[in-house]
């Protein structure tokens, strides 16, 4: 009895210094958090977070949706989502983030979005010994990944990766035989796509939708709208949150696409589609409500 | 000999914005057709100045200078230029150019806006190219002359506007004797041959004395002196106003300056 | 003989632009194909009146300043475009013509100003006149300023479409349509009729100011004039299309090296060669890259870089 709990002290004793040389400094044993994020950092914490900044809305939305909402002190003003989330103070737009401004909510983690706008945001918090997480949050599958890191952050890891199980799977599903195609429309002068390289070049094709530019490799590219008129979308998709159709249709040239002519838009919100969103599934739901429900057949 | 005046100058003063003097003050002068003018005098005396004012890019605070009966500044630069040719002291080339363009140039006054150029404006060019010696030139490159053919190219320029009077500023200050001479006895051929007036600024006192009907000399922007050079240059004006001593010869009927060395002590 | 020849490619072009492009007609629609006509065509006949718009403006502004590597945006019309297009994108000014509307008044804000500039240090008794040095200066200084406070707005409000603001800016013939042809077909002639009419006198400026006039021009109003006319063409390309550098600098030099210097003939063959660079540029953009397309004002300055080179060498050395 008494030797194997000797060999168990012991052995705890020696994963306790293990696990503190890994970490390699000065974090005290036992409740210390350690992940690598996505600009391969090693983040570690000594207790579960409790005072979060996010500075990204996904972010926000994903820790709300794991049941850690309440440890936020700090949102970018483009956080609306859950509206709970509207309750939790501003921080400004966070592109570049507001340093003393995240700083003065006196966090114990900052969530940080992974860019080259960014690199020096996080160093700076770095100086102020603030632990800050970058994270990717570009693919349906940054979701599920992003997830888990939050998890064992905020020790909500069962949620966090139940979360992640939903969204994996609705990102890995196999793209649904596709009814319509549709052209993503960022920017009109010049005109400016979303590729295959983008979220929502998936979400359409997890919704049947066939983006006509789907051979583009990049996230956005400029094209010239003989392009788009020569592929000849059913739908013209752009991210708005209001009812009327975007200023460019009433253009003579943009007319020669025939979806332009018809008013064949898909307006949607950017609550929902414009950043990959825990509502995954949601999403590709009213997406393929929308090209099958909107009149007109091709 | 009633000879018609061209250029009248009364009382003239001008002077530059925010300048502490006046650059010229009440000077006077007439040039009729068949004169030739000398305007002489130190640096910054006021010639180039007084050129300006009688053509109308500097207005007089005081006094009156008139072309052919009316004021400078009266003129529309198109009308004045059909009456004036000018060779101004400086002059840019920036892009290669052949003779006969630039003689062309001088016809620009009596080009319509949009009109072509006619039989008689060649012809006027051809004159005046035949009259300045550089026909021989016509098709060369402006920047493969001798600042002598320059010069006569310049002045051919001037004829083809088919002027009453030349305006000459300083037009032989790098050329040699032989192009000096050259260009001094043409211009007394073309006051000659055709009654032009003539008013040339240089620093070749001598030359102005052998060549010029009437000299002007100016001093710190007045006129030191003026009339035939045998009347305007004597020794005691010339001493004054150039600051240096001098003897004064006559050569030819028209006195010549000749400078004295200032050290005692010369071999 | 090479008057014909410049006809012949400007048709060339044109039939290129017609026929080239990332979409690929069946011959049998070509002609009722609304790509072609509608957007195509229109695309083609801008891109030769902004080409020529940027050339003609581009001789009026080498004769001006009396300098041959002058181009008209170093006038700080480009900075003043983008001021005012990124003021439209951040105030969200709603309409499809906002754009170009507030790019043109921002181009035009920056000519009075920098014109205001060129007046102080006037030559002359008459005081108040253009100091052609100073344009260049002033236009510098405008440029950079209006840049600066450009920056400082994109840094203030929502970054992406913003970005996407500054990709307008270099340029591009997207928004070509027969109702911007109407207006560049309306608005354009007034101001290049000034620079045409300019022509001879033009001539005697480049032998300089007081050398100019005593042969009869008028260089007071001439500055005036060449300098409005000239920034007015410039702003309305810029409106049309974006900052499309090095066609005003470029074609000047080709047309003279070919034609020789006297405006009478480097006006016209310089509005035609421009026109054909930029209609020349515009298709490759459309094409080089397809189905993706790049902004035109890359094109022009990935030719113009080294053409400039070449013709800088030249010059230097006669």
């Amino acid at each position: 009895m008494r030797r194997w709990a000797h060999r168990t002290h012991l052995a705890g004793f020696l994963a306790c210094i293990a696990t503190a040389c890994g970490t390699g400094n000065r974090a005290p044993l036992s409740a210390g958090i350690t992940v690598t994020d996505d600009a391969g950092r090693a983040v570690t914490l000594a207790r579960p977070a409790r005072r979060i900044v996010s500075l990204l809305p996904s972010f926000t939305e994903l820790l709300f949706a794991m049941g850690a909402g309440d440890r936020l002190v700090g949102r970018t003003a483009w956080c609306d989502y859950p509206p709970a989330a509207l309750a939790v103070p501003n921080v400004g737009d966070g592109m570049p983030p507001n340093i003393e401004a995240v700083a003065a909510r006196r966090p114990d983690l900052v969530v940080l979005y992974r860019s080259a706008q960014n690199a020096p945001a996080a160093a700076q918090l770095e100086r102020l010994a603030i632990p800050v997480v970058v994270l990717d949050l570009n693919q349906l599958t940054d979701l599920g990944h992003a997830a888990r890191i939050l998890g064992r952050l905020t020790d909500r890891k069962q949620s966090a990766d139940s979360l992640a199980r939903v969204m994996d799977s609705a990102a890995a599903q196999p793209p649904a035989p596709s009814t319509h195609s549709l052209v993503f429309i960022v920017w009109d002068n010049p005109p400016i796509i979303i590729g295959a390289g983008s979220y929502l070049d998936r979400l359409a094709a997890l919704a049947g939708g066939r983006n006509v530019f789907h051979d583009i490799g990049s996230p956005s590219a400029q094209v010239s709208i003989e392009t788009i008129a020569a592929r000849d979308p059913d739908f013209v998709a752009v991210l708005s949150d209001s009812a009327t159709q975007p200023s460019f249709a009433a253009r003579p040239e943009w007319r020669v696409v025939r979806a332009v002519r018809r008013g064949h838009f898909l307006l949607l919100p950017g609550q929902l589609f414009g950043r990959p969103s825990p509502r995954v599934a949601q999403a590709v739901r009213e997406l393929r409500r929308r090209l099958n429900g909107e009149g007109g057949a091709p | 000999m009633d000879r018609e005046l061209i250029v009248a100058i009364r009382d003239l003063t001008c002077r530059y914005a925010d300048a502490p003097r006046d650059a010229l003050r009440e000077v006077s002068l007439e040039v009729h057709a068949g004169e030739f003018h000398a305007v002489l005098g130190p640096n910054g005396s006021g010639k180039t100045t007084l050129v300006r004012a009688a053509l109308g890019l500097l207005r007089p605070t005081a006094g009156r200078a008139e072309i052919l009966g009316r004021a400078a500044s009266e003129w529309s630069r198109r009308d004045l230029a059909r009456v004036v040719g000018v060779l101004p002291q400086r002059e840019d080339n920036l892009f290669p150019q052949r003779v006969r363009e630039t003689v062309l140039l001088g016809r620009y006054p009596h080009l319509s806006l949009f009109g072509s150029v006619r039989e008689t404006d060649r012809a006027a060019v051809e004159r005046a190219l035949v009259a300045c010696d550089v026909r021989d030139l016509v098709d060369r490159w402006l920047w493969t002359l001798s600042g002598g053919e320059y010069q006569r190219v310049r002045l051919a320029r001037a004829l083809a506007q088919e002027p009453r009077l030349l305006v000459l500023d300083e037009p032989t200050t790098s050329l040699d004797l032989r192009h000096e001479m050259e260009l001094f006895e043409l211009v007394r051929a073309l006051v000659d041959a055709r009654r032009l007036g003539a008013l040339m600024i240089t620093h070749h006192v001598n030359l102005a004395a052998r060549f010029a009907d009437q000299v002007l000399i100016l001093a710190d922007g007045h006129a030191a002196a003026r009339g035939a050079p045998v009347e305007a240059l004597t020794r005691d004006t010339v001493e004054r106003v150039f600051s240096w001593p001098v003897a004064i010869e006559p050569f030819d009927g028209r006195p010549q300056m000749i400078p004295l060395r200032q050290r005692k002590d010369a071999p | 003989m090479k008057y014909a020849a410049l006809l012949g490619v400007a048709l060339a072009t044109v039939a290129a632009g017609l026929l080239l492009g990332p979409a690929s007609v069946p011959a049998g629609e070509f002609l009722r194909s609304p790509i072609v006509w509608q957007l195509r065509l229109p695309r083609v006949v801008l891109a030769y009146l902004v080409g020529g718009a940027l050339g003609v403006a581009g001789v009026g502004l080498q004769a001006l300043v009396r300098n041959p590597l002058a181009d008209p945006f170093l006038l700080g019309l480009s900075g003043g475009a983008g001021l005012g297009a990124v003021v439209a994108i951040a105030l969200h000014l709603p309409g499809p013509w906002a754009l170009p509307l507030a790019a043109f008044a921002g181009a035009v804000g920056a000519m009075v100003l920098v014109y205001r500039l060129g007046l102080i240090g006037g030559t002359g008794g008459a005081g108040g006149e253009l100091d052609p040095r100073i344009l260049l200066l002033g236009g510098v200084a405008v440029g950079a300023f209006a840049a600066a406070i450009t920056t400082a707005l994109v840094s203030l409000a929502e970054a992406a479409e913003l970005r996407n603001a500054f990709l307008w800016l270099w340029g591009g013939f997207s928004a070509a349509s027969w109702t911007t042809v109407l207006v560049m077909l309306v608005y354009a002639p007034l101001p290049l009729a000034v620079i045409a009419a300019a022509a001879r006198p033009l001539d005697l400026l480049a032998l300089g100011e007081e050398p100019a006039q005593y042969l009869g021009a008028d260089v007071r109003r001439l500055k005036q004039l060449v300098y409005l006319a000239a920034s007015l063409l410039t702003a309305a390309a810029v409106a049309m299309s974006g900052v499309i550098g090095f066609v005003g600098l470029i074609v000047p030099h080709v047309c003279r090296l070919l034609w020789g210097r006297l405006h009478r003939t480097l006006i016209p063959t310089s509005f035609l060669t421009g026109g054909i660079l930029l209609a020349v540029a515009d298709t490759l953009a459309r094409t080089a890259v397809a189905p993706r397309e790049l902004p035109v004002g890359i094109v022009t300055a990935l030719i113009g870089v080294p053409l400039f080179a070449f013709l800088l060498r030249q010059w230097t050395v006669s």
